[in-house]
């Protein structure tokens, strides 16, 4: 399913589901008015409501679509009982952890070229090195801090 | 409205897809990374495949509307992106496409720290990039080829060769499904 709908936008629209894209497009309406003088935001990066932006619009209502009809639609502030397990039941270390991942993520997409639907899923499909290499990169760093966050777990 | 239909209706189907795959779940995400239970792995490179067939069968079917947008590879670039996205997707068990799928389902820490994260790493991005880039893409840049592009061989060829290294992968990884797979008949082969 994801496969054939990445092929259906690669192939007949010309273009991946860049999720970290349609970011980059809405911060940069931020990013021009804090930043005026960038030459990033003038010329490399021009804010719009563009196709990424619409197709996130479009995730956003079929995971709550997929979510409400198997009646797990419920707003809640943390995720399930693996994370409390580590991590307790407060909301704040989510917050915070959810804040910073969040943002290295959309860093690192930023100098991939692509996030794990835009590049990783999109470009691998296409058979395209730059997403082999950058699945290499995220389990290269990914296992190592998965084990440092839960080492204490194991001794 | 073709150009906004289009894409919202792409985005409600992957957006579906992720849920159903259970990709919004941290424990799923996380646990790749534990390898503890590898079935997004599986799911992943199943749709690779599945995808890539697709492409190249739309492709030789005359329904490409125009150039497939292929990725531009640098070596050194996508790597290290690569290793900042996997610790901060290791660390609180989002992608960005999960987050915008989780923040649907009624997940409020993805809705506002998620969305607010995203953003901030994209204005610092910004910031720093013509700091950055300009070391990171000196060497290593390949530009916007495929495997099959850097051999000289046909498409179909490469894609056979993926098909059968996942085909590979998936039997080795076949009981590395983990505890969440038990439910399911297809769990064990």
């Amino acid at each position: 399913m994801l496969g054939l709908v990445v092929a259906v936008s690669q192939v007949r629209y010309a273009r991946p589901i860049a999720v970290a894209g349609a970011f980059d497009k809405l911060a940069a309406y931020l990013g021009r008015w804090l930043f005026p003088g960038s030459q990033y935001y003038a010329h490399i990066m021009q804010p719009g409501i563009v196709w990424p932006v619409w197709v996130v619009l479009g995730i956003f209502i079929g995971a709550y679509a997929s979510a409400k009809l198997s009646g797990s639609a419920n707003k809640r502030w943390l995720p399930e009982t693996q994370w409390q397990a580590r991590f307790g039941a407060t909301r704040m270390p989510r917050l915070v952890i959810a804040f910073l991942g969040a943002a290295l993520v959309q860093f690192g997409a930023g100098i991939a070229g692509g996030c794990t639907s835009g590049l990783a899923i999109s470009g691998g499909a296409l058979l395209a090195p730059a997403a082999f290499l950058f699945m290499l990169g995220m389990f290269a760093a990914g296992i190592p801090t998965a084990w440092l966050w839960y080492r204490k777990e194991r001794s | 409205m073709q150009a906004v239909l289009t894409p919202i209706g792409l985005g409600i189907l992957f957006g579906w897809a992720l849920h159903k795959a259970g990709l919004t779940q941290y424990a799923r995400i996380v646990n790749v990374y534990r390898l503890r239970d590898l079935t997004v792995i599986r799911f992943m490179l199943t749709a690779l495949v599945v995808g890539a067939v697709a492409i190249q069968c739309g492709v030789d079917l005359g329904l490409a509307t125009a150039a497939l947008p292929v990725p531009p590879t640098s070596l050194v670039a996508n790597v290290v992106g690569g290793a900042v996205f996997g610790v901060g997707m290791a660390s609180a068990g989002y992608c960005p496409g999960t987050i915008v799928a989780e923040a649907g389902e009624g997940r409020l820490d993805a809705l506002f720290a998620g969305f607010a994260g995203l953003i901030a790493g994209a204005l610092l991005f910004g910031l720093v990039e013509p700091f950055i880039m300009p070391a990171l893409t000196r060497v290593g840049g390949l530009g916007r080829v495929t495997f099959a592009d850097l051999v000289g061989a046909k498409p179909w060829l490469a894609l056979l060769v993926f098909a059968e290294l996942v085909s590979l992968l998936l039997f080795v990884t076949r009981r590395a499904g983990g505890e969440c797979e038990q439910g399911s008949p297809m769990a064990r082969p």
